[in-house]
């Protein structure tokens, strides 16, 4: 594999990267790394669109590739939102809503020296699109797709301008495509080219061959690649955003899916940082001097209603009774040592989703006694609830505990809790099954946790009731003609402010009528080094490394 | 002689070819999606179909089937579908790190059970032989990824003397800074063949010395030291077939405590090939491991007929 | 791991005599070595049948502000583990699904195993084939990885492991079946008892099974060691039982990121897969050499 890589890049003499590489090799000694234990079992794909969820775009999208439009990673303190990246800046068109301009970021080129413009855009789109396209690759479309659902097809109008076109009209666009990254078309010929055999053998040599040699437009270069050991990546010193150009010469990425393996890595100093420590090991990590940093995450850890005929959370003073039956506070300090934050709504005060929520959620447990009093229940005429979790699974945090714990706190407001605990897959499939699947075992609430970044799987998917099973995740049926209403209006109105005020109409509408159970916010924990500085964790999955420094 | 190499030979085709059945049966015949690695659950109904159709996964099992097995004979087992890199390059890099774990494992067990082995049978019934006898014992009832875990609890939480994981930074050395790395998973391998090796030799050696050449060799006034070497030659060729087979039971074996230890091999990509249901990559890891250990069986037979020209099985 | 590495054959086909599983009994009650293990290994199998009327604390009951306690803490004498739970309690409750998920197997495959073998061994010919061919395809699987190549594709659970267990002990006991049998069928008695009129299901119920059982039977023993902790460990893989059950192998599992807070507690589930492991394997040793007539 390096001896391959080294080939190409002979043959590239001359190119930026050789140049960078040469310039790289001569200040070798004052090189500064930041090796970084992931949490992924292997590096996610490299290609442009990675595998491995939002932890896969953190490390090998965001950091090699640009997208159209990019999250603001600036801030600790104010929400993440979207802002222009590749493109600088769009609008859709007033007589067909379908039709998007999107005016390109002039100047950029890719890590092999080739240009970035409307051309390369288009190619993109085709990737995962069009399915005639020479390098369609179905391989991407699994996790490209479901992430831009109304996305259908891209037109050149200029050099630095594309159209985008979508099934129907739909306002959440630009928030969907920062999860297309935008791969090198030139580099990728290259390899086409440079294959051989039919052209689909030679299409999946140049995907493979691109996924070890890869060019984006992003801060880092890719530099070498072993496969569930390693990848390297250097600084872009080209970077089109002069104030993103990396401190760091060098960043370094391991696979270490072990939690207990990331720890110890840590601890003996064979990594600088690393994502998601063992909770049990925090302790002796600060110990030790190491730096512990968290945020709440874009994620919310919920007890998900089912509203079919029968089910109990039908009435809205029993949900609202649950919401304020859980000291919140007291779960994170106890149970999870302060690894969670807790939840008040899908979004919390400062996100500009949040809207005008009067249901204040807090621990009030005589408040949520006297709602169920008043619907008929004390502690002799108790509630049977049945509540769907697994021991496990991404994002689940610590469902066993967590779960027992909502079990005893709504033992004192009158409820009895019967915990039904699934294998992780099966909840997950159940997910989109129903609540009236028999999978469900007649529970009347599932837990399955959910990133909230974009608004079609924050709110959408679960409250809209065209999305009951099997087309999306309204578990539960849900099926209030406000929230339809208010989905549509967010969906047709395309000025963002005014589509982030629908949205915050939505989410207030579904927190004031106790839509959830709302329990918490993963904060996703890192450990790192102390000569580890300058790190901003912002409120959302992804960090940018550029601003990092290590010191000596 | 040669008759029988011949049979034992064509003998393999047929256990090669049901094999590969085997591990497709295995891999295709349980529940379970294998569109769930690169398929995020809210994905639409319609993209899955198409996407099942593109991998081909709506075909028939046997066609499936065929395709697999025709395009491994041609050395391709496919792609993985979860990182879309070929099954054999990724099955092969990691092969090459679980060799290098079973290899010094086995040697290590084999030079171990040679010495507990010899000293055993040849001090019979003394506390020497006791001693061995229950290292053995000990050695093959012990559950190694428990081992390994005790291991790791003390001489890298505790001490702090070796490291609990992995295999080291970058590509492998034979240095400190990479066989450190090496020496826990090693030894917590070795254990098992070290057991099985003891209590072979000391049998073995029980029968060698009971046969009257060796009462002739006293009686020809051979010392001691000839005597035993006579013992070790007459022992080593089966113990050597022993470990042969051993060394396939260390690979085939490894994924326990290459999750103990997180080593990169072939258990870490079963692992992973498991958990994300990637049928591809399963398949793939499962038949080489298989292969290889029918093929050291056939290799430790060919080994043992050569050496034994008793053998005339058939 | 390894089965069936020694050769088992060598135990000699006992005659059959009055008297012999007599002098079998004596000579095991004999050996300390055995004695010490069976008495280990009953405390063991009644705890685990008893655990619920020993008023032990609920092994499912965990409580948050109670999590991973050393050992000697007032309540609970070993400790508790991730989730706050009672170790001691737990781990005897264990017993009761790891020694079952780990001899059951055996128990299937000694029935299923000597049955096909000795059809295999006493019919021949073409019978013989059929079932030995089909053995030797599994038999060429190393059995670790078999186990985990089922138990992968069944899907994690009690009944799947059981099941792959069972197939993975199969081949190894059929091949000593079969073996066994074929020398038995060419012995006299068993030519005379044809000659007299016997059916063949007579003769191989009465002389066959009654000659084959006593071997096979020890060598079944010798594989419960293995299966125990193949079971804990396919457990341990999280291929086995499923959480919150109380099981050594996903005990084992569960604690292992607790190595950094309390790691001796983390280490208890194996003693007791090794307690078990090695009780097997030395009582199956006693067994065989008072079975063994030429001692």
């Amino acid at each position: 594999m390096h001896s391959l890589n080294t080939k190409t890049r002979a043959l590239l003499g001359g190119c930026c990267l050789a140049m960078a590489l040469a310039l790289q090799t001569g200040v070798a000694s004052a090189e500064s790394v930041l090796r970084i234990g992931m949490t992924a079992g292997d590096i996610p794909r490299t290609l442009g669109q990675p595998d491995q969820g939002f932890e896969g775009n953190r490390f090998t999208g965001l950091t090699m590739y640009d997208a159209l439009t990019q999250w603001d990673l600036s801030s600790a303190e104010d929400a993440s939102v979207v802002i222009p990246g590749l493109a600088t800046e769009w609008s859709v068109n007033e007589d067909d809503q379908t039709k998007w301009t999107f005016v390109l970021r002039e100047g950029v080129t890719f890590h092999d020296g080739s240009p970035f413009d409307a051309d390369a855009v288009v190619w993109n789109v085709q990737k995962v699109l069009d399915e005639d396209a020479l390098h369609y690759d179905a391989s991407q479309v699994g996790v490209t797709a479901s992430r831009m659902p109304t996305l259908r097809s891209a037109t050149k109008i200029d050099e630095y301008t594309v159209e985008l076109t979508t099934s129907e009209p739909d306002s959440f666009l630009p928030i969907n495509l920062t999860n297309l990254f935008m791969a090198s078309p030139a580099k990728w010929q290259e390899f086409f080219d440079g294959a051989s055999g039919d052209d689909t053998a030679k299409a999946a040599a140049a995907w493979d061959a691109f996924a070890r040699d890869a060019s984006g437009t992003g801060p880092w270069i890719m530099e070498s690649f072993a496969p569930r050991e390693r990848l390297e990546l250097v600084k872009n010193d080209d970077y089109w955003d002069a104030g993103r150009v990396p401190n760091v010469d060098r960043l370094v990425l391991y696979p270490m899916p072990e939690a207990n393996a990331r720890t110890a890595a840590l601890l003996s100093g064979q990594v600088d940082w690393i994502e998601a420590p063992a909770p049990d090991a925090i302790a002796q990590i600060e110990s030790r001097g190491f730096v512990i940093h968290k945020n709440e995450a874009p994620h919310v850890w919920p007890w998900q209603f089912s509203r079919i005929e029968g089910s109990p959370w039908n009435d809205v003073n029993v949900r609202q009774a649950a919401n304020l039956c859980i000291d919140r506070e007291g779960m994170r300090d106890g149970l999870l040592a302060g690894l969670m934050a807790p939840a008040t709504g899908a979004v919390e005060e400062g996100h500009p989703w949040r809207g005008d929520v009067t249901f204040n959620i807090t621990f009030d447990p005589d408040e949520g006694r006297r709602l169920m009093e008043e619907s008929g229940f004390s502690a002799e005429n108790r509630l049977s609830v049945k509540a769907l979790t697994s021991a496990s699974g991404s994002g689940q945090m610590q469902p066993l505990p967590m779960n027992e714990y909502i079990q005893q706190a709504l033992g004192e407001c009158y409820f009895d809790v019967e915990l039904e605990v699934l294998e992780w897959n099966t909840l997950f499939t159940n997910w989109r099954q129903g609540a009236k699947d028999p999978a469900s075992l007649g529970a009347h609430s599932t837990n399955v946790t959910f990133a909230t970044m974009d608004p079609f799987f924050a709110l959408v998917r679960f409250l809209q009731s065209g999305m009951a099973a099997p087309v999306s995740n309204n578990w539960g049926y849900i099926n209030e003609p406000l929230y339809d209403e208010l989905v549509e209006k967010a969906r047709r109105t395309f000025e963002p402010e005014a589509r982030d005020a629908a949205l915050a109409e939505l989410h207030a509408a579904s927190v004031n009528d106790a839509a959830f159970l709302y329990v918490a916010h993963d904060v996703s924990p890192r450990a790192m080094s102390p000569n580890v500085q300058n790190v901003i964790q912002p409120k959302s999955w992804f960090i940018d490394f550029s601003p990092i420094s290590i010191e000596e | 002689m040669l008759v029988y190499l011949a049979k034992r030979l064509a003998y393999t085709v047929p256990i090669v070819f049901s094999v590969a059945l085997v591990c497709f049966m295995l891999v295709h015949l349980s529940p379970g999606d294998p569109l769930i690695s690169i398929l995020p659950a809210d994905a639409s109904v319609e993209l899955e179909q198409r996407l099942r159709i593109q991998y081909g996964f709506d075909r028939p099992l046997p066609v499936q089937f065929w395709i697999w097995i025709s395009n491994a004979l041609s050395g391709d087992l496919g792609a993985s579908i979860a990182n879309g890199r070929p099954v054999l390059s990724e099955v092969l890099q990691a092969v090459r790190n679980t060799l290098l774990l079973a290899c010094t494992a086995a040697v290590l067990g084999f030079a171990l059970g040679m010495f507990f082995g010899l000293v055993a049978g040849y001090f019979r019934d003394s506390w020497i032989d006791k001693l061995a006898t229950s290292i053995a014992i000990a050695g093959v009832s012990v559950p190694h990824y428990w081992l390994g875990m005790v291991l790791v609890i003390i001489f890298s939480v505790q001490l702090n003397w070796l490291p609990a994981v992995g295999a080291g930074p970058g590509n492998w050395s034979w240095t400190w800074t990479h066989l450190q790395y090496l020496v826990l998973p090693a030894v917590t391998m070795a254990v098992i063949p070290m057991g099985i090796i003891t209590r072979t030799v000391r049998a073995l050696v029980g029968d060698i010395l009971s046969n009257d050449f060796v009462d002739a060799l006293r009686a020809k006034g051979l010392g001691e030291g000839r005597v035993f070497l006579h013992v070790i030659k007459n022992a080593a060729p089966t113990a050597i077939a022993v470990m042969g087979l051993q060394l396939g039971y260390l690979l085939g074996g490894s994924i326990l405590i290459e999750t103990v230890f997180s080593w990169p091999g072939t258990g870490f990509l079963l692992n992973t090939a498991i958990f994300q249901r990637d049928l591809p990559l399963l398949q793939g890891t499962i038949l080489v491991l298989a292969l290889f250990f029918v093929f050291l069986n056939l290799f430790v037979d060919m080994l043992q007929a050569m050496i034994d020209p008793r053998i005339k099985r058939g | 791991m390894a089965i069936a590495t020694e050769p088992l054959t060598e135990i000699a086909v006992a005659e059959k005599r009055r008297g012999y599983w007599g002098t079998v009994g004596k000579r095991l009650t004999r050996d300390p070595v055995s004695m010490i293990c069976a008495g280990m290994l009953g405390l063991i199998f009644l705890a685990a049948i008893f655990a619920p009327y020993l008023g032990l604390p609920d092994p499912y009951q965990g409580s948050m502000i109670r999590r991973l306690q050393p050992f000697g803490t007032a309540g609970h004498p070993l400790g508790t583990d991730e989730l706050g739970r009672d170790m001691l309690s737990r781990l005897i409750h264990g017993g009761r699904l790891s020694l079952l998920i780990g001899i059951l197997p055996v128990f299937n495959a000694f029935i299923i195993g000597t049955l096909l073998g000795v059809i295999a061994g006493y019919n021949g010919g073409w019978a013989n084939s059929a079932i030995m061919r089909t053995i030797d395809v599994f038999y060429a699987f190393p059995s670790v990885l078999l186990a985990i190549a089922i138990s992968g594709a069944l899907g994690a659970g009690i009944l799947n492991s059981i099941v792959s267990l069972t197939i993975v002990f199969i081949p190894p006991i059929a091949r000593v079946a079969e073996s066994v049998t074929t020398s038995v069928r060419n012995l006299d008695f068993v030519d005379a008892a044809r000659a007299s009129g016997a059916g063949a299901m007579t003769i191989m119920r009465v002389h066959v099974m009654g000659n084959v059982l006593g071997p096979i039977f020890v060598y079944a023993t010798s594989l419960i060691s293995v299966s125990m902790i193949l079971a804990a460990g396919l457990s341990f893989l999280g291929l086995g039982t499923r959480p919150p059950q109380p099981e050594w192998g996903l005990m084992l599992n569960t604690l292992r990121t607790a190595i950094y807070v309390n790691p001796w507690l983390a280490a208890l589930p194996g003693v007791m897969i090794f307690a078990v492991s090695i009780g097997f394997n030395l009582l199956s040793d006693g067994l065989r050499s008072a079975m063994d007539i030429r001692n």
